[in-house]
């Protein structure tokens, strides 16, 4: 009980405070005459001490010694070493009464006692303290520790130089664990800990003297400390409502974990988490999970945000460190990393972004090669541990989510970074031979492959972005498109995802998740802005390359239902997002060759196969026809529909994508009225002002790069193929003039509105110099890259333009990639498809 | 200042496998007694015993550890401080001897370079289940430097001599100063404050 102390009259009471004393000292006969060869201060501090310690310390006598401490600070030394010399003589003789005693003095002493001499005093109080935990009676270890847990909270003003609380975090961590035998006096002790512990790091924290408490000696042992109690306490969640209002010791040991935490500067995280990840080693807690999330969730919420990046690290390095343990173990890791990574949202991944990457995709490859070989070590034939494909599985599902979460929190210029930089590391078979799995062959690579490729399907979903050009470099569309080359048909599928997620700027790729046949598409809802400068040119560049993928990915015989579906999403948001007038012709264009594909006989197709592609068709036609809005195109497609409803239900969505479709035995029959006519639609689209030469020419998918990384490279310098060829090399021809046409004149356009263009003109200069600013370098390299091949596509544009008329509808100039460039120049190589060598 | 309660102040840990009786040994010394049954240790266990050789008092703090290896991340930071460690195997349990080796590479990586260490075979009283010879030990002991000592925590055999032996052990280190001078001196929280000044005068 401090009592308050009034400044000035202070050492006029103390003055008539000590004749009182002496007046009553002459009274007291021997015992005075004994006491006054005492000094005073040990008087005094006799005096509170009464004759029965049952009656507790006595009051009046306890503030007679505060006045006197405080007028007389220099004595506060020798009055705390007094009391602690008769503590430790009752401590001796078991005389905890008047330990309780002369304790509560020391705590009131100290309390009162805000003065420069603290120091000193406190010496003899930390001694005590020490004293009392020395001590095997749980009673007196509670007491020490409350004492020292008041003394904490003081601030001290004047620096302590040597004090050492070595013995205090090595005690308290014990006390935390405690196993005495009764349970409600072992919770009390480890409690006791906690308080103990928070009450060391409260008070060595700012103090730059003492020794420095986030180093390993003491965070190994307090950091142990706190989460055995924090985990101890779960499961045990039935309390008593008297006892709820109390706080539970594993409330106690998260408030005080998260204090401790919070306090952490950059420089200390790391010895604060490493026992973290060696506790939850050692007791095998990664396997549970919960535990170690729960771990993670403090730590994350608790520390300074900035540092958050920091503790990531520690757990990629974790994770790395056990590449060899269980997968369940690693699946801990990850799952731990996974939640982190989404608290710690924008600050999680830090400045090496692609290490993160890089990590995680290790990961992601040894647990295939473990999956694969079976055993952790493929150099010892003796495969120590079995390994459980199933937790394998799991880890790498685990890895992938992790994956996304960490993409979600970036930034989109780096997002498009981390994409190429998982399309660089994903195996094409004969090509990137280095960089597929070691020892797992043609099965690991495909297994790879998928894993790399449902990563990038994490990674894109739910990515924005303004500008298609950026987000879809020729860098990483080319490699994406030719993996939908494969046979595979997981593989072909999770690239159709992966554009979708890309594609789709405006959410409407829900909206068309199930094919169906909308009889009015205002009920879906759906966004669209008009499409930009970028857009268009995004178009024109790799278009064709879309258009192709779509038309061969429905050819696949290996296609289901999931492909068709996807594949019509894909053409739904082709339609939303990037269609100008040219690129709805060529849409319309791609949709009637699929008819004519599944209507074809060469082909050896399923029916299933037939019907899908009549369905999808079907279904795209509708969609476009309403996007048009022109009357009488609906009409035509309606009309189809109905004619099909009524004689060939199965080559209408509804029927054929569903569980077990009737399908009929042929096909022979689709003929006439149900088959949407070239002719009629060119027909009435020309009325509202479309291409009608272009819509004439049937659609027939072009051969370009991608071809080439999989496919022979032939080398000629033949000018002109023969005729035969010539129908199916004509269409990138004649779709390509037409294209560059409509530039020419836009590219007019912007010279004579130039006023207009300014406007345009500027915001695009500040895009650049903002690119050139905040992209990577491997970004822009590509962005020059895609430049100088549009370029070089523009030159080949005007050469075939100025050398030879402009090609007529029917097509009789034969062309290949590449021709154009050596028509004029006939010296330069030449690279042919190798349908064009045929 | 008052003058303390001791002239020296040691801290001892117990180490070893899982079992082999490290707590019944601590509580043999410090409390006279053989606890039967007893479970094993949480983390780690403190215990404090002032004895008096030659007329000094030498206090012994005690940390017993757990021998589980679910602790071992929070035993190890106890070694560091150490000034003699009791590496302790059961002599009944050829296992608990074959992990001898194991214990002294995590001495080497976690405890102080001037530690001393004893190892010590429990268990003598169950000598009709003897699974490791004594010569074994002892050979082992001397190519470790180590000293070597069998006790019974139950029959009380030596467990005074080894707390004993190590106290004046560590007292005659004291003395010749090898010992580290921050780890042999007493914690200055734990009252020795000026002794810093000695230290000091004497190097």
């Amino acid at each position: 009980m401090p009592l308050p102390v009034p400044e000035v009259p202070a050492s006029r009471r103390l003055a008539l405070d000590c004749r009182t004393i002496l007046d009553h000292r002459v009274g007291k006969g021997v015992c005075g005459c004994c006491g006054a060869l005492r000094p005073r201060y040990k008087r005094l501090v006799d005096n509170i001490f009464p004759e029965d310690p049952e009656d507790g310390l006595v009051k009046a006598n306890m503030e007679k010694l505060t006045f006197y401490a405080l007028s007389a600070p220099e004595k506060l030394d020798r009055i705390g070493a007094y009391l602690s010399e008769r503590l430790s003589r009752d401590v001796a003789r078991h005389r905890y009464g008047y330990v309780c005693i002369a304790m509560e003095a020391l705590d009131q002493l100290l309390m009162a006692c805000h003065c420069q001499s603290i120091n000193l005093f406190v010496e003899s109080f930390l001694k005590m303290v020490r004293k009392l935990l020395e001590s095997d009676k749980p009673n007196l270890q509670i007491l020490g520790t409350n004492s020292f847990v008041k003394f904490a909270n003081i601030e001290e003003d004047t620096p302590s130089y040597h004090r050492s609380y070595d013995f205090f975090v090595s005690r308290f961590s014990e006390m935390c664990h405690s196993s005495y035998e009764d349970p409600d006096i072992r919770t009390k002790i480890r409690m006791a800990g906690i308080k103990g512990l928070q009450g060391v790091v409260r008070k060595t924290v700012n103090d730059e003297l003492q020794a420095n408490i986030w180093d390993p000696q003491h965070m190994d042992k307090i950091v142990p400390s706190l989460l055995f109690n924090l985990q101890s306490g779960e499961g045990v969640e039935s309390r008593s409502p008297s006892e709820k209002e109390k706080e539970s010791p594993v409330e106690l040991t998260e408030r005080c974990f998260r204090e401790l935490l919070g306090r952490a500067a950059y420089g200390n995280i790391k010895n604060a988490v490493s026992p973290v990840l060696m506790h939850l080693d050692n007791h095998s807690l990664w396997e549970g999970k919960t535990f170690a999330v729960r771990c993670f969730k403090i730590i994350m919420y608790s520390i300074q945000s900035q540092h958050s990046h920091l503790v990531i690290q520690q757990l990629l390095g974790h994770l790395d460190a056990n590449s060899k343990s269980s997968a369940t173990v690693r699946a801990g890791i990850v799952e731990v990393l996974l939640e982190a990574a989404a608290i710690a949202a924008s600050g999680s991944v830090g400045p090496t972004v692609l290490e993160v990457f890089n990590t995680l995709l290790r990961q992601l490859r040894l647990s295939v090669d473990f999956e694969l070989t079976g055993s952790y070590d493929p150099g010892s034939s003796i495969g120590t541990k079995i390994i459980k494909t199933h937790g394998e599985r799991q880890l790498q599902e685990a890895v992938i989510r992790t994956i996304g979460s960490f993409a979600n929190t970036l930034p989109t210029y780096q997002r498009s970074e981390v994409m190429l930089f998982i399309m660089g590391k994903i195996p094409v078979p004969g090509v990137h031979p280095a960089l597929s799995s070691s020892c797992s062959g043609p099965e690991g690579t495909r297994m790879i492959q998928i894993m790399l490729l449902k990563s990038l399907v994490q990674v894109t979903a739910g990515f924005q972005t303004t500008n298609m050009l950026t987000a879809l470099p020729s860098s990483f569309l080319e490699p994406l498109l030719s993996f939908s080359l494969t046979e595979d048909p997981e593989v072909r599928l999770l690239v159709i995802h992966i554009l979708l997620s890309l594609i789709d700027r405006h959410d409407n790729r829900p909206k068309f998740s199930t094919i169906s046949i909308i009889s009015d598409i205002s009920v879906l809802k759906l966004k669209v802005d008009k499409c930009s400068r970028q857009d268009n040119l995004f178009m024109k560049k790799h278009g064709q390359q879309l258009y192709r993928h779509i038309y061969l990915g429905c050819k696949e015989q290996s296609s289901g239902r999931q492909h068709y579906e996807n594949l019509y999403n894909l053409l739904a948001l082709l339609s939303m997002e990037l269609a100008n007038e040219e690129v709805v012709v060529d849409l319309i264009r791609l949709a009637l060759a699929l008819q004519d594909l599944a209507l074809s006989t060469e082909e050896s197709m399923p029916v299933f196969n037939r019907c899908a592609i009549h369905a999808l068709a079907g279904a795209y036609l509708n969609l476009i026809c309403q996007l048009t809005t022109v009357p009488a195109f609906c009409q035509h497609i309606q009309e189809v529909i109905e004619v099909r409803q009524k004689e060939a239900p199965f080559l209408l969505p509804e029927d054929i994508f569903i569980e077990g479709p009737k399908l009929p035995p042929s096909l022979d029959k689709v003929e006439g009225e149900m088959l949407f006519l070239q002719s009629k639609i060119t027909e009435v689209l020309g009325g509202s002002g479309y291409n009608i030469d272009r819509l004439a020419t049937p659609y027939v998918p072009q051969y370009t790069d991608e071809d080439r990384l999989s496919k022979r490279k032939s080398i000629g310098d033949n000018i002109s193929l023969p005729p035969e060829d010539e129908s199916r090399n004509s269409p990138e021809k004649e779709e390509r003039t037409p294209a560059e046409e409509i530039t020419f004149e836009t590219l007019k356009n912007a010279i004579v509105d130039s006023v207009g263009m300014e406007e345009q003109e500027r915001e695009r200069r500040r895009q650049v110099v903002e690119k050139f600013q905040k992209a990577p370098f491997e970004e822009i390299a590509a962005h020059c890259g895609a430049r100088a091949t549009l370029l070089q596509s523009k030159l080949n544009q005007i050469f075939e333009i100025t050398i030879r008329p402009p090609p007529s509808p029917s097509g009789t100039i034969s062309s290949g990639y590449g021709q154009t460039q050596s028509r004029s120049v006939p010296v330069y190589e030449m690279k042919f498809p190798d349908l064009c060598v045929y | 200042m008052s003058m303390e309660d001791y002239d020296y102040l040691f801290k001892i840990v117990l180490i070893g496998n899982a079992g082999v009786g490290k707590t019944c040994l601590v509580r043999r010394f410090t409390q006279g007694l053989f606890p039967p049954g007893q479970g094993a240790t949480i983390g780690v266990d403190f215990m404090i015993k002032t004895v008096e050789i030659k007329g000094q008092k030498v206090k012994l703090q005690i940390w017993d550890t757990a021998g589980q290896e679910r602790f071992r991340s929070i035993t190890q930071s106890y070694y560091r401080s150490a000034n003699a460690l009791i590496l302790t195997y059961d002599i009944t349990c050829e296992d608990s001897f074959r992990c001898l080796p194991e214990w002294l590479k995590e001495i080497e990586q976690y405890a102080n370079s001037q530690v001393v260490t004893i190892l010590v075979g429990n268990k003598i009283d169950l000598a009709e289940k003897r699974a490791v010879h004594r010569h074994r030990a002892q050979d082992f002991a001397e190519s470790q430097s180590m000293v070597y000592l069998e006790t019974s925590a139950k029959e009380s055999d030596n467990v005074e001599k080894l707390f004993l032996d190590l106290a004046c052990e560590l007292i005659r280190e004291a003395k010749q100063n090898k010992l580290d001078n921050s780890d042999a001196a007493p914690m200055l929280g734990e009252g020795k404050s000026i002794s810093y000044l000695s230290c000091c005068s004497i190097n």
